[in-house]
């Protein structure tokens, strides 16, 4: 059964993100971050429909390992447009927004039929079994993009220092997803991974709520105008 | 062209290597489950009930007939 923990993070995962998107209003930032907000709200959205659903039906129902599920496969679409929504904002200037696009639901739409093939072979519970799955390889996805967004922001000299922060946030929460993957592959019994993935799931709302409050539009990083001068 | 087929060769890219980043990561093949949006507990997977007897599903009702799902119609 669940503890007084497990309420204690669902609730203040849900009041950390309606935060974050509260913080993207005030910063008046929400249309500039646009995909970023509407994960946030989604994510809200959905932690709160996933407690209705909790009370309604209990733990340990179909109802809830459904709705959470497939709940949790379109809130990593959405992860997954936000972090395209971050490429737009770097890459926009150069004018590859079309190549962009086009990238970005090729890759979709790869890792949709990659997820196919591996479930392929199972015939029960085959609908359940693809979002699970599409969940996950859209992850590992996420962690291979946000490597390559953030070598392309050094390659670029990147210093727009709210950008840098998002994207660093974004770093920091999938390089935790793929550690805590691996590190759940060895040891499946420690009790720690019940709380885990709560933890991963406060760390990008508290990161970019910090991002919009604290960090102005126009701040950029000293140091990369530094090394850019240094190098000429 | 070489534009589109840069485009093509970078998603390949980026898929194969998230596919093999978690085949790396997956090292004994146990596939977990890891979930990380949204808040609220992850409850157990329908396929992977250690090793206990896996519950009814509303689609696998004991002996009787199976009712067509609603997506299979």
């Amino acid at each position: 059964m669940l503890g007084p923990t497990d309420y204690l993070l669902w609730f203040l995962t849900a009041f950390l993100e309606a935060g974050a998107v509260v913080c993207a209003l005030r910063a008046k930032c929400f249309g500039r971050y646009f995909v970023l907000g509407v994960y946030m709200a989604a994510a809200f959205l959905l932690t709160a429909g996933r407690y209705i659903v909790f009370l309604h039906f209990g733990f340990s129902s179909d109802q809830y390992l459904y709705f959470y599920y497939y709940s949790d496969a379109l809130l990593t679409i959405c992860l997954y447009f936000a972090l395209m929504g971050l490429y737009f904002q770097v890459f926009g200037e150069m004018g590859a927004k079309t190549s962009l696009r086009v990238a970005a639901m090729l890759l979709l739409a790869g890792t949709a039929l990659v997820s196919y093939f591996i479930i392929d072979s199972s015939r029960d519970r085959m609908i359940t079994r693809f979002v699970v799955e599409l969940s996950q390889n859209l992850y590992f996805v996420g962690v291979v993009l946000t490597y390559l967004l953030w070598g392309a922001m050094l390659k670029l000299r990147e210093t727009r220092t709210r950008l840098i922060q998002l994207v660093l946030a974004l770093g920091v929460y999938f390089s935790a997803f793929a550690g805590c993957y691996a590190l759940r592959n060895l040891h499946p019994e420690w009790q720690i991974w019940r709380y885990v993935s709560h933890l991963m799931a406060i760390w990008l709302p508290v990161a970019w709520s910090y991002t919009f409050l604290k960090i102005p539009e126009e701040a950029r990083l000293a140091t990369a105008r530094l090394a850019a001068t240094r190098s000429r | 062209m070489n534009r589109w087929l840069a485009v093509v060769v970078i998603v390949l890219l980026v898929l194969a290597s998230a596919v093999g980043l978690r085949n790396v990561v997956n090292a004994n093949g146990q596939t977990p489950v890891v979930m990380a949006n949204g808040g609220g507990p992850i409850p157990p997977t329908p396929w992977s009930n250690g090793g206990g007897p896996i519950p009814p599903t509303p689609w696998s009702n004991g002996g009787g007939p199976i009712p067509p799902t609603p997506w299979s119609r």
